[in-house]
Formats: structure tokens, C-alpha cells, sequence
């Protein structure tokens, strides 16, 4: 009995240990950032364009909701129909094979996905730094992510009510489509905006594709670069001037305040859809 | 997806084609029986999944326009056998079958083009309420829609029709865009049977529909379902011999994958010669 006890213990503070090495570096980020930047907090950061080692970061994060943006117009549609399909048509062979390329993709480092894109994309066929460039590599970074938690989603969903459907007579995209996915439909969300973050904080494929830019993004999607917030970060983080460091850690708390809204939009949208779904116990 | 037996159905109409069958030797042994008027029935049926055989050669009417409740100990096959009759075992890996199944003389695994052609016309009612995640009036659309059981313009009439007929109506009236999650599970369950009805089955499964219900609830899907066998035939899986007494005309019995015995249940319960089928009836196994 007393060891029992004592096993107790011993798993919660195992818990609270994990827990705290969870929480304490996010603390610790989210602080560090935000003491940091502080003193550079004006309006003139949002509407100013970058110059030299100073300016504003309009440039950057315009240019960042513009990839955000194509980014989610390219890999939301690819990812989620991919998930379904490895959901619901595993049996098939299509399906062994994508599964086999979305992880070997997962698995390839993000450098060298911009690399190829810059080979192929920047170089050969001529685009030069541009956006479009940049929403390939951060597409295909993400996309196996959102295939992955698709499927995952779907296949939390109750047996009983996939049967259901089937009892019915209904097809089998009738059934997905307004059973499956209404359930699956906060997994999905929750992937999606991991993934965005994701794209949002990659810095390495889009040196390669998306170049850098001081001036505010066009509809030009080649020919064209862009800037963006982990650029700024990267760059002015390691370049001696007080001015500079202000500029990386703006841009850094701007990429956190975007991340909340994400989470915040996602959590909006999950409760929304799910209207028939809110009472919903598995 | 307007096959025969819809229209069969639309038209108001039986299907014709009903076809009586000998007494099996079995009900020979506890007496004369009455004659089988068989809507669904099964041939030298085997069904397993990979290499265990879960069902072992059974051969058996199902009554129409009756209450055929399949008893037998846990594990004696019975949901199996149930699923077969819906072809729902085909969504389980590893599955596999030989023998027949018939609804109305044509063989639900051959003669149909269309799964869900077969599921249209055999309905199922789960051991859980499993409403869909859509609001309650669609919930019973669904089916309308997708099996184009009536014209587009009169489904909200149908619907209403769907949910008086079970005795919802006057619980959802006032509520039917709301969701299915927030009522009790006895609506819920009955919500399911609208649903069911909804696409006009000639033979409904239920799979212990009441286990999951409290007494209350039970009492009215139990009463539903004696009313409803004027138009359907019911087969239902039920661990409950009360159950089986109180609601079903024909009673086929179960044990380990085989067919023990098959008879209308006031045989069964007064004279049944099976050692284990008394046992069980009797409450001295279960």
C-alpha cells in the first residue's frame, strides 16, 4: 500500500517535470521576446518599409500574410484531399504509394526542399526570387503534416457512425462528406493552422526561393521577391547595431502575435462549423 | 437511385414475389408448425473473418411481417449473422462468406448491382443511437435525398411524417435545426428509427437497439417495433429473453456459430426439446 503511494508520487512529479519543460521554454521565449521589443513598439514599425538596418517591418509582414495566405490556397486543398483520401480509400494501391511519398517528403530537411525548388524553379526555369518559389518549398514542407492529421481526424471519428451511414444506403462520399468530415472537421482545422505555423516559421527554403525584399509585395507572383518576418529575424539578429537587434525581436513578437490570432481564427471557425456537432460524445 | 424495390415500395405495393417454404425438420420435431411466409432467408450459410469461421452452415426463414428475435449466449454469432443480412460485414477486414442470402428470392451478395440498393431496402438500427453530426430534420433528409424517396419540395412534410410516426414529433416539432446531440438517448434512438423508416425498408435489423435505453425508452421503441411489423419484417439481436418474450413471434436460436433451434417463440418457450435452449430461456445460462 505505501509503495503504491510512493509510486504515485514518484509518477506525478515525473508528470510535472515533463510539464514543466514544456511550458518553461515557451515562458521563457514568449518573455524574452517581448522584454526585448518593447522599446521599439510604435506605429511607425507597421507602416514603414525596412531600410538598411532600420525602418519599419511593413514589408516583412505584409510579404508573410501574402505567403500565409497562397500557402493555405495551395496546400489546404492538396493536404486535406490527400488525408481523405488515405482515410477512406487505404485498400487501394494509390494509397500505399502517396503514404510512402507524403513520409519520405515529411522527412527531407527543409534546406534542401529550397534548394531543389531553387535549382529547378529560380534557376531553370528562370522565375528568379519570387513568391511563388517560396509557396512551393513551404508547400511542400507542410502538406504531408496536413495529409498526416487529416487522416488522423478521420480515423477518430466513431466506427458506429461510419457504419451508420453505410446502414443507410448513403454513398460512400455522402457519408464523408456530411458525417465524417463534420466530426473530423476540429482535427482538421487544429492541422491546419500547425501547418501554417509551421510555414509561417520557416526561414531556410524561402532564402532560396523567396529572396528578400524591402519593398511591399506585389501581385507579381515570379520575377519578383519578398520579404517576410523570419528573414528579418535571421538577418538583423546578427548584425552589431542596438537597431538592428530592436528590428529582429519586433519582427519576432509580430510572428508570435500572428501565431495567436491563427489559433484564435481556427478556434472561431471550429466552433462555427461544428453547430450540429457541440454536444457530440464519442 | 431508383431501383425495382423502390418503386415496389412508392407505389405503394408489397413485392409480389413472396414465396412460401417447407417446415424445417427441426420445427418438425416440436410439433406442427405454422407455415413460413419468408421474406429473408439463408442457405448453407458460412461467414468468418480470415481463418476463423464464425457462422457454421445455417439455414433459416425469417418470417415476414413478424418479430424474429436471434438469441443464443455471447459470442454465439449472433450480431454476425445480423450484419450478414445487410452486407454490413463487408466494411470489416478479413471477411469472408459462402452460402446464400435472400431477400424476396434474389441473393442480397449476387443479384443486386448496388450495395446500397440492399441497404435501402434493409434497414439497421444500432446497439448505440449513432445520429449523424447534421441538424435533426436533416438527419432523416438525408436518406430521402440520397435514395430520391420523395420529390424534392415535400421532404420537410416527409420528415415531419417520419418523426410523428415514431413519436418524436411533438419533442423536436419546435427544434428540427437544432442538433440530435442534445436530446436523450431514447430520442435519439427513435430519431435513428425515423431515419430508418425514412427510405421505406421491407425488413429492419436491430442489434439489442435497447441496450444502451432506460426502461422507459425501451418500453417505447419496444412498442414501436410491434407496431411497425405490419409493414416491415424485424429481425433483432437481443441478449434479453424477457425482451424475447414480451415482443417476438419467431425465435432462432444460436450457440457457438451454429443454428440450434428455430421456432415461433410460444413453441419455443412451452415445448422446446434442446437442453441448452432451456437453459437459456429459463435463465440457468446466459
Amino acid at each position: 500500500m505505501r509503495r503504491q503511494h510512493a509510486v504515485d508520487i514518484f509518477m506525478w512529479v515525473l508528470c510535472g517535470i515533463a510539464l514543466a519543460l514544456v511550458i518553461l521554454p515557451a515562458v521563457d521565449i514568449i518573455l524574452d521576446v517581448l522584454i526585448h521589443s518593447a522599446g521599439s513598439w510604435s506605429l511607425g514599425l507597421l507602416t514603414t518599409t525596412t531600410f538598411g538596418e532600420g525602418g519599419g517591418l511593413l514589408n516583412a509582414w505584409t510579404g508573410t500574410l501574402v505567403l500565409m495566405f497562397l500557402l493555405f490556397l495551395l496546400a489546404a486543398p492538396i493536404g486535406v484531399l490527400g488525408g481523405i483520401y488515405l482515410a477512406e480509400y487505404s485498400s487501394l494501391r494509390g494509397a500505399r504509394i502517396l503514404r510512402f511519398a507524403s513520409e519520405m517528403l515529411a522527412g527531407v530537411p527543409s534546406i534542401v526542399v529550397g534548394y531543389v525548388i531553387y535549382l529547378v524553379f529560380v534557376i531553370v526555369f528562370g522565375w528568379s526570387f519570387s513568391v511563388l518559389a517560396g509557396v512551393l518549398a513551404l508547400t511542400i514542407m507542410v502538406t504531408p503534416y496536413i495529409m498526416k492529421s487529416t487522416e488522423a481526424a478521420l480515423n477518430q471519428v466513431p466506427s458506429n457512425l461510419r457504419e451508420g451511414g453505410s446502414a443507410l444506403g448513403l454513398s460512400h462520399s455522402l457519408t464523408i462528406r456530411r458525417i465524417l468530415l463534420p466530426i473530423a472537421l476540429p482535427g482538421i482545422l487544429n492541422g491546419l493552422v500547425v501547418a501554417e505555423a509551421i510555414g509561417m516559421g520557416e526561414t531556410a527554403p524561402l532564402i532560396y526561393t523567396a529572396g528578400w525584399s524591402n519593398s511591399l509585395p506585389t501581385l507579381q507572383l515570379i520575377h519578383q521577391p519578398i520579404g517576410y518576418l523570419t528573414y528579418a529575424v535571421w538577418t538583423y539578429i546578427n548584425q552589431p547595431s542596438a537597431q538592428a537587434h530592436q528590428l529582429a525581436y519586433s519582427a519576432a513578437a509580430l510572428l508570435l502575435i500572428f501565431l495567436l490570432l491563427l489559433i484564435g481564427l481556427s478556434r472561431w471557425v471550429g466552433t462555427r462549423a461544428s453547430r450540429y456537432t457541440s454536444r457530440f460524445q464519442v | 437511385m431508383q431501383n425495382d424495390l423502390t418503386k415496389n415500395r412508392s407505389n405503394g405495393q408489397q413485392p409480389a414475389e413472396t414465396f412460401p417454404t417447407a417446415v424445417s425438420p427441426l420445427q418438425a420435431e416440436t410439433g406442427p408448425a405454422k407455415e413460413i411466409i419468408s421474406r429473408v432467408r439463408t442457405t448453407g450459410l458460412h461467414v468468418g473473418f480470415g481463418p476463423r469461421e464464425i457462422i457454421h452452415d445455417i439455414s433459416v426463414e425469417f418470417p415476414q411481417n413478424q418479430v424474429t428475435a436471434l438469441l443464443g449466449p455471447t459470442g454465439s454469432g449472433k450480431t454476425t449473422l445480423l450484419r450478414t443480412l445487410n452486407r454490413l460485414n463487408e466494411m470489416s477486414s478479413g471477411f469472408w462468406m459462402s452460402g446464400r442470402v435472400d431477400l424476396d428470392g434474389r441473393d442480397i451478395y449476387q443479384d443486386f448491382s448496388d450495395v446500397r440498393e440492399v441497404r435501402r431496402a434493409v434497414g439497421m438500427l444500432f446497439q448505440r443511437p449513432n445520429p449523424f453530426p447534421q441538424s435533426i430534420e436533416e438527419n432523416v433528409a438525408i436518406g430521402l435525398r440520397a435514395h430520391h424517396i420523395v420529390p424534392a419540395p415535400q421532404i420537410h412534410q416527409e420528415v415531419e411524417r417520419q418523426l410523428i410516426n415514431v413519436g418524436l414529433w411533438d419533442a423536436v416539432g419546435d427544434k428540427l435545426d437544432e442538433s440530435p446531440f442534445g436530446l436523450s438517448g431514447g430520442q435519439q434512438q427513435l430519431l435513428c428509427l425515423a431515419r430508418t423508416l425514412a427510405v421505406r425498408p421491407e425488413v429492419i435489423l436491430l442489434d439489442e437497439p435497447t441496450s444502451s435505453l432506460d426502461p422507459i425508452s425501451t418500453q417505447r421503441v419496444e412498442d414501436l417495433v410491434t407496431r411497425l411489423k405490419e409493414k416491415v419484417t424485424i429481425i433483432m439481436v437481443t441478449h434479453n429473453v424477457q425482451q424475447a418474450a414480451r415482443i417476438s413471434d419467431y425465435i432462432v436460436f444460436l450457440n457457438e456459430g451454429s443454428l440450434v433451434e428455430a421456432n415461433w417463440s410460444r413453441e419455443m418457450f412451452i415445448n422446446t426439446q434442446n437442453h441448452i435452449v432451456e437453459d437459456f430461456l429459463t435463465g440457468r445460462m446466459g
